[in-house]
């Protein structure tokens, strides 16, 4: 197991979309049930967090989830590691079902699956140095590495570059880009195929956000770990996915290869997130005309009682009565690359250059901007 | 658990591997040894004064209550020896002793009991001894039940969580005080019958029972809620998904992080239980003659003929009582402060 893990995966077996997939998520959904009600508590409703979503993450692979807060980017990843049971829907890898299989079902390919967490300092035990943090997982799935633990721990800690001589410190030592490290050591000790990064770099500063992105790329090329990461900001995901796709509101709007997504988009809302990135060449912008803007008005709407149809449509300056009725399935629409699908009745075009005229739908902004405009 | 003196060991050795050999390379290992929290707190510890002294203090008690038989063997008395019948030249007819403070003198360091004429010193060793014994026993046993209770209800959440949260709200609603002065007799008849002696060691079983029953409820409540906040942490789930199972995740997880709160409550129950013990025992339901008891001296000391004739006999159980409870609050004090330096006081 050791070897072929060893050997870096073929970069092109893993890009394009052949092979048999490593996950394959089908309907997935996670519905939170709301209690409410006086004298007996009853369940009134349920949080829709993921609603239907499919997913095919590939052997090697980095597969993107990007998506504003609370669209369960994060549900899906915790559903994927099996932290929470997920309401309907399937969840296969390697072939094998593991939708709803017990702990002890599990126990084979808990080593295959690991996940790197958001908050590196609340994703480490207080109590346990770093070599009982990362020697854990091998321990519990009685992985006895040649050479013995803490030798392979020393290994790993070289691997995600900190100072083997750490072995026998405690968190509270390190900083937070440290901690994320010994997160990720902590991921590779079982040698996984799929690691599961929730938003692994969102909570620490930007100077170490790339530090640790590096880390990953490194990590996903020698090892060849396929990878689902978990981020809501697009620069990290382009910088690291080879397939994106995007979340609104528990639903997968679209999903493509990475320059499908960033440079023809369809979505609207994809054209939104997009033009929501700050850019800081302000030369570059001058000199193409610039890129599109598009400014949303209003929050997403609550996922107890999603909109009807399209769940985009109320913050739409595209949407129509069809957008209301009829939700658009996520298919692959004429004039798109192979594997880019968009869920879109009146799709944009394919193009993130800048329009004849902005959109601007929030009101607010909308006034700010005619009053400078008058200046 | 980790106990203090690992700690120690650990803290000390790392304090003098940083000072002392920074060059030296073989070292150098040893040098990047971590300090556990555990550690750091033991540092801390070491630093307050106060909590220092204390923790001395009590430490004398425990040795004093541990040695007892040692001392009074040394000494050349024992607590149940009546002086009044064999040595009746030293009281007057009621019994009291002729010598003025109560008898004190270089025969009988703290005087006797008038009345039966017991000697004082023993008697106080003694009492010290059964009453701490008894306190430590409620002490492990509340701490026990409240840590299975406890972390169960917050690791578990739901249906457990709700039955045993609301025995807790059931239990904490009853007047304690009360139910020990009422219960006692009725626990202790469900082991003897009325009409004989009651043994002692029925009285003391009794006695830790009744306040390990109504002693657990508020640590339970404390790890239930420190359990319920370590459950969402993301180590957990990190352990989850490496395949942890539910006992390693309480054991190895969960445990080492709620040691705190246990240290700390426990060092504020011991002494709350050596108090309730004592009240028991001076109001007659606890420990009773001729078994020397701390409360049960204060008991005998209230009464008309010590109260009228001897003042100095309340003296000793009293001042070491008072010495003994303040010196462990304040220790309670300084291990909170040594395990939670940002709270100000």
């Amino acid at each position: 197991m050791k070897e072929d893990l060893v050997l870096p995966a073929p970069r092109e077996a893993t890009a394009d979309s052949s092979g048999d997939p490593l996950l394959v998520v089908e309907g997935l959904t996670k519905h939170f049930p709301v209690k409410g009600g006086f004298p007996i508590r009853r369940t009134v409703g349920a949080v829709q967090a993921v609603d239907g979503i499919d997913l095919t993450v590939h052997v090697g692979e980095s597969f993107g989830l990007v998506g504003e807060s609370g669209c369960g980017k994060s549900t899906t990843g915790r559903l994927i590691t099996r932290l929470l049971e997920p309401t309907a829907g399937k969840i296969s890898y390697r072939g094998k079902d593991i939708t709803h299989a017990s702990r002890k079902d599990l126990a084979p390919i808990r080593s295959e699956i690991q996940m790197i967490f958001q908050d590196p300092y609340s994703s480490l035990n207080p109590r346990q140095t770093v070599g009982k943090i990362i020697s854990g997982p091998m321990e519990i799935n009685g992985i006895e590495p040649t050479g013995g633990r803490e030798a392979r721990v020393r290994e790993l800690l070289e691997i995600v570059g900190l100072n083997p001589e750490h072995y026998n410190r405690f968190p509270h030592e390190f900083s937070g880009g440290q901690r994320q490290r010994i997160g990720v050591a902590r991921a590779l000790a079982l040698e996984p195929k799929l690691i599961v990064a929730d938003e692994p770099v969102s909570a620490l500063d930007v100077s170490i956000q790339a530090q640790v992105v590096n880390l990953l790329r490194k990590v996903q090329d020698e090892l060849g770990i396929a990878f689902l990461f978990i981020a809501h900001d697009l620069a990290v995901v382009r910088h690291f996915s080879q397939r994106v796709a995007v979340m609104y509101l528990g639903k997968v709007i679209e999903v493509g290869d990475r320059e499908s997504i960033y440079t023809r988009p369809r979505h609207p809302y994809t054209h939104a997130l997009l033009s929501a990135v700050p850019e800081v060449n302000l030369a570059e912008e001058t000199e193409t005309g610039g890129r599109e803007r598009i400014r949303l008005a209003g929050d997403v709407p609550s996922p107890i009682s999603p909109p009807s149809g399209c769940r985009f449509r109320t913050r739409c300056w595209k949407a129509q009565d069809k957008c209301a009725t009829e939700e658009p399935p996520l298919v692959r629409i004429s004039g798109n690359h192979d594997g880019h699908l968009t869920a879109c009745h009146f799709p944009e075009d394919p193009t993130i250059e800048a329009r004849d005229e902005d959109i601007v739908l929030d009101p607010a902004l909308a006034a700010l901007e005619e009053g400078l405009n008058d200046d | 658990m980790t106990s203090p003196i690992d700690i120690e060991g650990g803290g000390t050795s790392v304090v003098v591997d940083g000072d002392q050999q920074p060059k030296s390379k073989p070292e150098e290992a040893k040098q990047l040894e971590g300090r556990s929290p555990g550690q750091l707190m033991w540092i801390r510890f070491k630093r307050d004064r106060t909590g220092v002294i204390s923790a001395y203090v009590v430490i004398f008690f425990f040795v004093v209550g541990l040695a007892a038989p040692l001392i009074a063997k040394l000494y050349g008395k024992d607590p149940y020896t009546v002086f009044a019948d064999e040595r009746p030249e030293l009281f007057d007819s009621a019994g009291v002793p002729l010598q003025p403070n109560g008898g004190i003198s270089g025969e009988f360091w703290f005087g006797l009991e008038p009345g039966n004429g017991y000697d004082v010193f023993t008697k106080l060793l003694y009492g010290i001894r059964n009453s701490l014994m008894i306190s430590l026993a409620v002490t492990v046993a509340t701490v026990l039940t409240g840590i299975v209770l406890g972390v169960a209800a917050g690791y578990l959440g739901g249906k457990p969580d709700q039955l045993i949260s609301r025995v807790i709200d059931f239990l904490l609603a009853f007047p304690s005080q009360l139910f020990f002065i009422a219960s006692m007799p009725v626990v202790v008849s469900l082991f003897v019958s009325p009409r004989d002696e009651t043994p002692v060691y029925v009285r003391v079983v009794a006695l830790i029972a009744v306040q390990w029953v109504l002693g657990w409820m508020s640590l339970a409540r404390i790890l239930r809620g420190t359990t319920l906040a370590l459950r969402e942490r993301e180590f957990i789930e990190a352990a989850k998904v490496s395949g942890a199972s539910p006992v390693r995740i309480i054991r190895r997880e969960i445990l080492p992080n709620v040691v705190t709160p246990i240290l700390v409550q426990s060092t504020y129950m011991l002494p709350n239980f050596v108090t309730a013990e004592a009240g028991l025992s001076f109001l007659g339901v606890g420990i009773v003659e001729p078994t020397p008891d701390w409360g049960q001296m204060f008991s005998k000391a209230s009464t008309e003929l010590v109260m009228q004739n001897d003042i100095t006999y309340m003296f000793f159980p009293g001042i070491s009582m008072i010495i003994f409870i303040v010196a462990f609050n304040l220790l309670g004090d300084s291990v909170r402060d040594a395990f939670d330096p940002k709270t100000a006081r």
